[in-house]
């Protein structure tokens, strides 16, 4: 009976982790492409330098974990937006294409410029912030990790808040203003590079806090970026400009790629998320809650 | 000088400048093509850095025969492409008399073609063996790199049933790469003539976000061992992913450069790593020498990651002076064929390349763990030796 329902439940958390980091390293995507309709490739170095920061934050605040994230959650914010105004702002009125290229171009001067800061060796933050990272048993047998845990929190946190502020909030009316309208949003005296450096910023900043808890559960290392990348096809399933599809894509692309390693051969884990991305691209090219528009062939 | 090392391989593709044509004529010019950035550089790049500071040292004491030795690294972030540039102009423009390889096996191809189209000879070090260098060796291939397809698993196996105290369930670990998958493919068939019943092999592609559904097969499978021979972070990531789920078995894992740091770190007594190279805690007269020649440079990197590239050094050193000046590729392949280097205790026995045989003629192992008890490292099992044949 034992063997019987412990993966089920174990499965069902196993779902629920890998959801949670997809969903929260895409809603990093939609934030950019929604309101910018730019395509950020170099989402996934972000994220590690979120996560490098964190190394840099715990050095400052040892005994103080949730210091430490906050400062480097603070970093990746002002990275982000700095990001913008720096770089991505010189390419407003260009081809989208050249936007995108620029953070294909961001993305391999970060990699570098992490290495030589940090060095390609493991870093382990959750040592330096002598937090652990302790085992938490569920019902049905099944465990999670403290911070696998946290990181299921924190997703459907940062979710909530960021449906509530765009729905809501006065800069997040003046966000979707900006992306759904630009030149109306302009011309009723909506800053727009504002809007699109908070849009970075905020991007960045849970971009980070996806890389900060993955480094907190299993460390930090070169490879960080690539699953930024990981999470893209999970953003484009939901609908790049939705925040619930990134949600729900997120969870498909998870559980398909779970239930498979389990069941048929975890080799499929690397391929999954992006047979689920054709699937969808056939059907439905703009995803599924995504807004149907003109889409340019390149 | 800290960032030295790295800031000099990041720029190197496009940077760096070939020796003039009196400088190297005056100098042992060797170019090594290496992950020092990319996914993988964690394993090579501080052999690479170790390589680096042993050469400077060779060079501070006068060089070889009187002469320089000219070390060029170009990083090829771990892929192919870059890699084959790097050959490419290593070979054409800088004139190497030694190629060095030190980073994934996907490399090898068309590293390999370059060095034989030229008649250089090649050294693989840090980057896995592969099967040239085993006897009947290819003539221009050689191998100080710790780690050995198929004798690994064998030591380890042995090792395991040397240790268990009850029949052992047996689950694997491997990675989604080429040498990974084909050694846990090795040890899942050598198993069973070891009275071994095998539960199950996860092959995990890099890079996972998560390796607790890897490990919930695992651990789901009745395993009582687990044994992973790949890149470090797939090992320890998956012992780790079954300690979360609360697996209480053994895991046996290759001594990669990581290993000592990371057996301080994790405290795990049922956590054994089997190696060729001789940890720091054996604190030798060698591994002082590397520790100091590390301060002294101001690597990155912690000296314990240093001995794979301290060998090489050695093992370069040796063929260099038994070539003598002027040396063509030529003459140094010769001497590379005919070389017996003594390694000062970092390794069980001396690298001792033949005619035959560019691995070496005995292969040594060492097991450790965590010992709680004491606090510190611990050697589980000193050195066996395996004939390579």
């Amino acid at each position: 009976m034992r063997s019987l329902r412990l993966p089920v439940v174990q499965l069902a958390v196993n779902i629920a982790v890998l959801a949670s980091i997809y969903a929260l390293i895409a809603c990093g995507y939609v934030l950019v492409y929604r309101v910018s309709r730019v395509l950020n490739l170099a989402h996934g170095e972000l994220m590690m330098l979120g996560a490098y920061m964190l190394v840099v934050t715990a050095s400052q605040f040892s005994s103080h974990w949730p210091v430490a994230i906050a400062a480097a959650m603070g970093l990746s914010l002002l990275t982000g937006a700095l990001v913008y105004l720096f770089l991505m702002r010189k390419m407003t009125g260009e081809m989208v294409l050249a936007a995108v290229l620029t953070t294909v171009a961001l993305g391999t001067l970060l990699r570098g410029v992490m290495v030589l800061v940090w060095s390609a060796q493991q870093q382990y933050p959750a040592q330096a912030l002598d937090v652990a990272n302790t085992s938490i048993a569920l019902p049905g047998g099944a465990r999670i990790s403290f911070f696998a845990a946290l990181l299921i929190l924190t997703t459907a946190l940062v979710y909530g808040a960021l449906l509530a502020f765009l729905r809501f909030g006065r800069w997040g009316i003046r966000m979707r203003a900006a992306g759904q309208r630009p030149l109306l949003a302009a011309q009723r005296g909506i800053d727009l590079h504002a809007m699109y450096a908070l849009a970075w910023g905020l991007s960045t900043m849970t971009g980070a806090l996806a890389g900060i808890l993955i480094a907190l559960d299993s460390g930090l290392d070169q490879t960080m970026a690539i699953v930024g990348l990981k999470a893209f096809p999970a953003a484009l399933v939901g609908g790049l400009d939705s925040l619930a599809g990134a949600l729900l894509g997120s969870l498909i692309v998870a559980a398909a790629e779970v239930l498979l390693i389990h069941y048929v051969d975890p080799l499929l884990s690397e391929v999954v998320p992006f047979l689920v991305l054709i699937a969808m691209l056939v059907v439905r090219p703009w995803g599924l809650f995504g807004t149907r528009e003109e889409l340019d062939r390149v | 000088m800290r960032y030295r090392t790295l800031g000099v391989a990041l720029v190197a593709s496009t940077l760096a400048l070939p020796p003039s044509p009196a400088a190297a004529q005056e100098a042992y010019t060797i170019g090594l093509t290496g992950a020092l950035t990319g996914p993988p550089a964690s394993t090579y790049a501080p052999a690479i850095d170790a390589l680096r500071i042993y050469i400077d040292r060779v060079n501070a004491a006068g060089g070889i025969n009187g002469k320089k030795v000219n070390l060029i690294l170009q990083d090829d972030s771990a892929q192919p492409g870059k890699a084959a540039a790097n050959a490419k102009k290593l070979i054409a423009q800088d004139n190497v008399m030694l190629m060095l390889n030190a980073s994934l096996s996907s490399t090898y191809a068309p590293v390999t073609a370059e060095a034989k189209q030229a008649n250089v000879p090649l050294l693989f070090a840090s980057s896995v063996c592969p099967q040239t260098v085993y006897p009947p060796a290819d003539p221009l291939q050689f191998c100080t790199t710790a780690f050995a397809a198929n004798y690994d698993s064998r030591a380890t196996l042995a090792f395991i049933k040397e240790t268990a105290k009850e029949p052992v369930r047996i689950g694997f670990s491997a990675m989604a790469i080429p040498l990974s998958r084909g050694e846990m493919d090795f040890a899942e068939q050598q198993a069973p003539s070891f009275g071994m019943t095998v539960v199950g092999k996860e092959v995990i592609p890099p890079p996972t976000p998560d390796y607790t559904p890897f490990a919930t097969k695992l651990k789901d499978a009745g395993a009582n061992w687990v044994f992973s021979w790949a890149p470090w972070v797939t090992q320890v990531r998956t012992l780790e992913a079954l300690r979360r789920l609360g697996w209480k078995g053994d895991f046996a894992a290759w001594a990669h450069l990581e290993a000592e740091g990371e057996l301080a770190r994790l405290k795990d007594g049922q956590f054994y790593v089997i190696g060729a190279n001789a940890l720091f805690q054996d604190n030798l007269p060698i591994h002082q020498e590397i520790r100091d020649a590390a301060k002294k440079a101001g690597v990155q990197y912690p000296a314990e990651q240093m001995a794979e590239g301290w060998i090489a050094g050695m093992v370069i050193e040796a063929a260099l002076k038994a070539a003598g000046w002027p040396a063509t590729p030529q003459k140094i392949a010769d001497a590379m064929s005919n070389l017996n280097v003594d390694t000062k205790g970092l390794r069980g026995g001396p690298i001792e390349w033949t005619r035959d045989n560019h691995f070496r003629t005995r292969q040594y192992y060492r097991v450790y763990r965590w010992d709680a008890a004491k606090g510190t490292i611990a050697r589980v099992k000193d050195w066996v030796a395996f004939d390579v044949k």
